[in-house]
């Protein structure tokens, strides 16, 4: 497209498998995320916080207090993954600031592989939860008849998923970039600060998707508990 | 950008890679010492909570000795003013008794200087009448009146306290009755007779006359001297008088 990839220079093959860009940009991603987390909590302290510690605390805090909002009680089971996807993709979308770099989310691979995994989580809490027959069974209510829609259902709001963000974030840069090659120097910055929103608003709202996915699964198996 | 499988396997790895790395670098440390510090404040919650006990069950039980206190103070001071209320009593009674007997004895002192008073009053009164009547009758002075006064002293000489009398008992004292005007044998003779019996003895006193004493008689034995005449203005008649009534 015009615009310098660091990361392209390091594109490599490993026999059929072809390592690229957003594999190394999601590697890259890996890398920063889990060393801030091994060098932030290095350090904790029970009596005398740090106001790093704190920051990070406040961070884990509101991430559980907002899976425990919509799924109350499956707080402490959903955090890893459902604080995961809020975390990696907001460092993913705000990844294409940086110069020379490419939001990996732009990438519609990435984007349905985090669409699948939520899909293959909903139905991996509630299979955990119930087990195979009371999970399934939920797909035969409130009739039988309406197994087709909630099959479509599964397969469209994954679609949705995945195309939503790999869109936004594809048609965000793309547009920087048209912008940039019409207008000339400094002349995308606002879009670039549209970016900054709309990165934090498309992490925010995968995430918040992916939790209402599974807490409304693991809600209609306590309804029919409750039934 | 294309759909590519490698990318899609691969970055399900990598998802699912970060995972277990933020799990067990980041949220799992981060929720322990959460934890660690949420039982570090439920444990001070506890400690404070078993202090305010402690400083409750402190309180109440200040507060019941307090009471303790306050109804042993009223129990004291009632029994003071009780000890103080018949204390009081009992010395308004000593006053009370003091009180009586002082207005008593100044109730007597007070008659007894009375009856003094009266007494020297009556006196006063006697010597003053005794004396108003021997110049009323120093005009009236004559034989009739000597007469009449030496019958009044011979009638007078039986009242006579017996103690006045032992000059007359005597046998060494010459006795003398002195007259304004000579008296006759009867007169003469009753006089011997009484100061005779009064004496116990026979007597034989030596009569006189002398005009100073203008009417009456004047009867000396010693030291002893009986006066009833008009100069020594009827000194021994008032001394009847104060004594007959």
């Amino acid at each position: 497209m015009g615009k310098p990839e660091f990361l392209e220079l390091l594109v490599f093959h490993l026999g059929p498998l072809h390592v690229g860009v957003t594999v190394l940009a999601t590697w890259l991603l890996m890398i920063l995320l889990a060393g801030f987390a091994w060098l932030g909590t290095r350090h904790l302290s029970v009596d005398a916080p740090s106001r790093r510690q704190t920051m990070l605390e406040g961070t884990v805090l509101a991430l559980q207090q907002a899976i425990e909002d919509t799924a109350p009680g499956h707080a402490a089971r959903l955090l890893p993954f459902i604080g995961t996807l809020w975390l990696f993709i907001a460092a993913a979308n705000l990844m294409g600031l940086v110069p020379g770099l490419r939001s990996p989310t732009g990438d519609l691979s990435l984007t349905v592989a985090l669409a699948l995994l939520v899909f293959a989580s909903v139905h991996w809490f509630g299979i955990r939860i119930d087990g195979w027959r009371t999970y399934l069974r939920h797909y035969l209510d409130p009739n039988p008849i309406l197994l087709p829609f909630h099959l479509l259902g599964e397969v469209t709001r994954t679609l949705a998923l995945a195309v939503r963000l790999f869109g936004n974030m594809m048609s965000l840069e793309m547009a920087a970039l048209l912008v940039l090659l019409v207008a000339g120097f400094l002349a995308p910055i606002p879009l670039l600060m549209l970016h900054i929103v709309e990165a934090l608003v498309q992490a925010y709202i995968f995430g918040t998707l992916a939790l209402v996915y599974v807490a409304g699964a693991l809600q209609s198996h306590e309804l029919q508990h409750e039934d | 950008m294309e759909f590519d499988l490698t990318t899609f396997i691969l970055e399900v790895i990598n998802f699912l890679v970060l995972v277990w790395l933020l799990k067990r670098f980041f949220y799992r440390p981060v929720l322990d010492v959460i934890e660690k510090r949420q039982a570090a404040t439920a444990k001070t919650l506890a400690d404070a909570e078993t202090v305010r006990r402690e400083a409750e069950a402190l309180k109440s039980q200040y507060q019941a000795r307090l009471a303790d206190v306050d109804k042993d103070r009223a129990a004291a001071r009632a029994a003071l003013a009780e000890e103080i209320a018949a204390e009081r009593t009992r010395r308004l009674a000593a006053v009370e008794a003091e009180v009586n007997a002082d207005r008593q004895r100044r109730q007597m002192l007070e008659a007894r200087e009375r009856s003094e008073r009266e007494a020297a009053l009556e006196r006063e009164a006697l010597t003053i009448a005794t004396r108003f009547a021997s110049r009323f009758l120093d005009r009236l002075a004559g034989p009739e009146l000597n007469a009449k006064l030496a019958e009044l002293a011979l009638s007078e000489l039986d009242a006579l306290a017996p103690d006045k009398l032992d000059i007359l008992r005597d046998p060494g004292a010459s006795i003398k009755v002195v007259s304004a005007y000579p008296l006759d044998t009867a007169q003469r003779a009753a006089f011997t007779q009484v100061l005779g019996r009064l004496a116990g003895r026979t007597l034989a006193p030596e009569f006189s006359d002398d005009a100073v004493l203008k009417a009456g008689v004047c009867i000396m034995a010693g030291s002893w001297v009986l006066m009833a005449n008009l100069r020594d203005e009827l000194g021994f008649f008032s001394g009847s008088l104060e004594h007959g009534g």
